[in-house]
């Protein structure tokens, strides 16, 4: 009972950090139709910045990683994709992986290969026990974490105009520029917000690793790809729901599966997308397409 | 500005896409205070030539707003320059409450500070979007969601007002309200431009009607024409 409480918080918290990831994903998706794959290089930018300032205390740090990974999202839209407004969704995503690649190099040629280390938040590494049910601290941080960004992002995108604006335009762009909604001004919230979000995954992937290489946030962006696509990466919730779904069985089954079979656990849950994506190819939290109502 | 000035002018308007003509250098006027209509065959350049006065689509010819040249810029600054479209199958954010899409029309509004004034009379216009006002409207029915439409593009104030089919599967009844609130609207002074399918209904109701055939304008019709069959099967069969 305690091992399975155990690995339901952690299952929880995988959750949760990969649901941050595909909402960063998601909310540049809604908007100009570009499925990020260089998110990750704003994962691994926030990551390094956590390791190169952390001796300079949390304050300090944690905000320095906030605004680095703000400005690179906001610098490739800027650079890169505000020249691409008339490309295709999939244009857009080849060049997001040549955007990725690229960025790898440069961290290569500025960090070296090898990884960086520093004990970030080492404090989260240590375990609690509650009632018989030893729990890492990081993994309720994580899903704290991720509750308070989601009540934050929850209260912005419904009580706030410009997150109103934001949240209209990610539905139906087109429309909402034909009503007023300035392009620039939804556009460039939306990289702002996906780097913040960004930066939350890289805190949470750095305390558990404590170690950075220059393709830190590939993994964790590959997994919140296939998780905003499987839960609908048109709609905000969509993409949430499909990162946390995806991170959710990916925990699961590390825990459950025999030892000879957790090695390819990804498999497993590649399998359960397929089956998904073959059931519902919209993703599962997008409606069909039902009758037009008169 | 003398009143005169005021509406929509369109000189020379042209539309291709991949550099195949879509409208073909056609001028019109809107004047204030007047409904003016453009029906056509499906393919006629009718909602080319209301998403490029937006700016949402490039085009050549001059756009005059109010007699400003809106030249150029994209939908967002058409917008603030007093033109609201709207668009065709009525595009309401189904997700949002009915009062966060009539919030979201204001964003347009070039006086920030008629807003509570605006959505009095909007909702004056359309009590049921009163009643609704915090149902989502995904929920709403067609004619309810077309009332919705209208009021979200009149949060912005605009000056001119254009329609992309407003009757497109809506029941007649609500057809009825509708064209009933755009008479309203007209009566307001704002330049209403009406793109339909319906002609009778278009060429009955509007002070004046054009006939868009492939991209060209081919006949003006006055109201009284509307029971005209010779005019009626000109208009479409040419």
């Amino acid at each position: 009972m305690s091992q399975l409480l155990q690995s339901l918080v952690d299952a929880l918290s995988a959750g949760a950090t990969l649901g941050l990831a595909a909402l960063a994903i998601g909310l540049v998706f809604g908007v100009i139709r570009l499925a990020n794959f260089a998110t990750g290089e704003i994962i691994t930018a926030g990551a390094y910045t956590l390791i190169f300032t952390w001796q300079l205390g949390w304050y300090i740090s944690i905000p320095f990683a906030i605004i680095v990974a703000v400005l690179l999202s906001l610098l490739m839209e800027l650079s890169v994709f505000s020249r691409m407004r008339a490309a295709t969704p999939a244009t857009l995503l080849i060049a997001s992986f040549g955007l990725s690649f690229l960025l790898q190099r440069v961290y290569e040629l500025a960090f070296t290969n090898n990884v960086q280390t520093a004990p970030v938040a080492s404090e989260l590494a240590q375990s609690i026990s509650i009632g018989g049910v030893r729990i890492q601290m990081l993994s309720v941080a994580t899903i704290l974490l991720a509750a308070i960004l989601l009540t934050g992002l929850q209260l912005f995108l419904t009580r706030a105009s410009l997150g109103l604006q934001l949240k209209a335009a990610a539905a139906d762009f087109k429309t909402a520029r034909l009503i007023g909604i300035p392009a620039s001004r939804v556009i460039g919230l939306s990289f702002a917000l996906s780097g913040i979000l960004a930066a939350a995954v890289a805190f949470v992937t750095t305390v558990q690793t404590g170690a950075v290489g220059p393709t830190f946030g590939v993994p964790i962006t590959i997994l919140a790809l296939v998780g905003a696509v499987i839960g609908g990466i048109d709609k905000i919730s969509g993409a949430l729901a499909g990162g946390f779904l995806v991170g959710f069985a990916t925990s699961m089954l590390a825990s459950w599966l025999p030892q000879d079979m957790s090695n390819f656990k990804d498999a497993y849950v590649f399998m359960l997308v397929i089956g998904v994506l073959l059931m519902r190819p919209q993703g599962l939290l997008i409606r069909g397409r039902g009758a037009v109502r008169t | 500005m003398s009143n005169a000035d005021k509406g929509l002018s369109v000189v020379d308007l042209t539309v291709a896409y991949n550099g195949v003509p879509a409208v073909r250098g056609i001028s019109l006027e809107v004047p204030a205070g007047q409904a003016i209509g453009l029906i056509g065959p499906n393919g006629a350049g009718k909602s080319s030539t209301l998403l490029s006065i937006m700016g949402a689509i490039p085009r050549g010819g001059t756009v005059l707003v109010d007699g400003v040249d809106v030249a150029g810029l994209p939908p967002e600054k058409v917008v603030r320059k007093g033109v609201s479209l709207v668009p065709e199958g009525r595009h309401v954010f189904a997700d949002l409450t009915v009062m966060d899409n009539l919030r979201l029309g204001a964003v347009g509004r070039r006086d920030k500070s008629g807003y509570a004034e605006a959505l009095e009379n909007v909702l004056t216009m359309f009590p049921i979007l009163s009643e609704f006002s915090a149902r989502q409207a995904g929920l709403l029915s067609g004619g309810q969601q077309q009332q919705l439409a209208i009021g979200r593009s009149l949060m912005a104030d605009p000056d001119v007002l254009m329609l992309d089919e407003p009757s497109l599967g809506l029941s007649p009844t609500a057809v009825d309200t509708v064209f009933e609130a755009l008479d309203v609207i007209r009566g307001l002074g704002k330049a209403v431009l009406v793109v339909e399918q319906r002609a009778e209904f278009t060429i009955a109701f509007c002070n004046r009607t054009y006939v868009l055939h492939d991209g060209e304008i081919t006949l003006t019709l006055k109201p009284e024409d509307a029971n005209n069959v010779d005019v009626l099967t000109q208009a479409y069969f040419g």
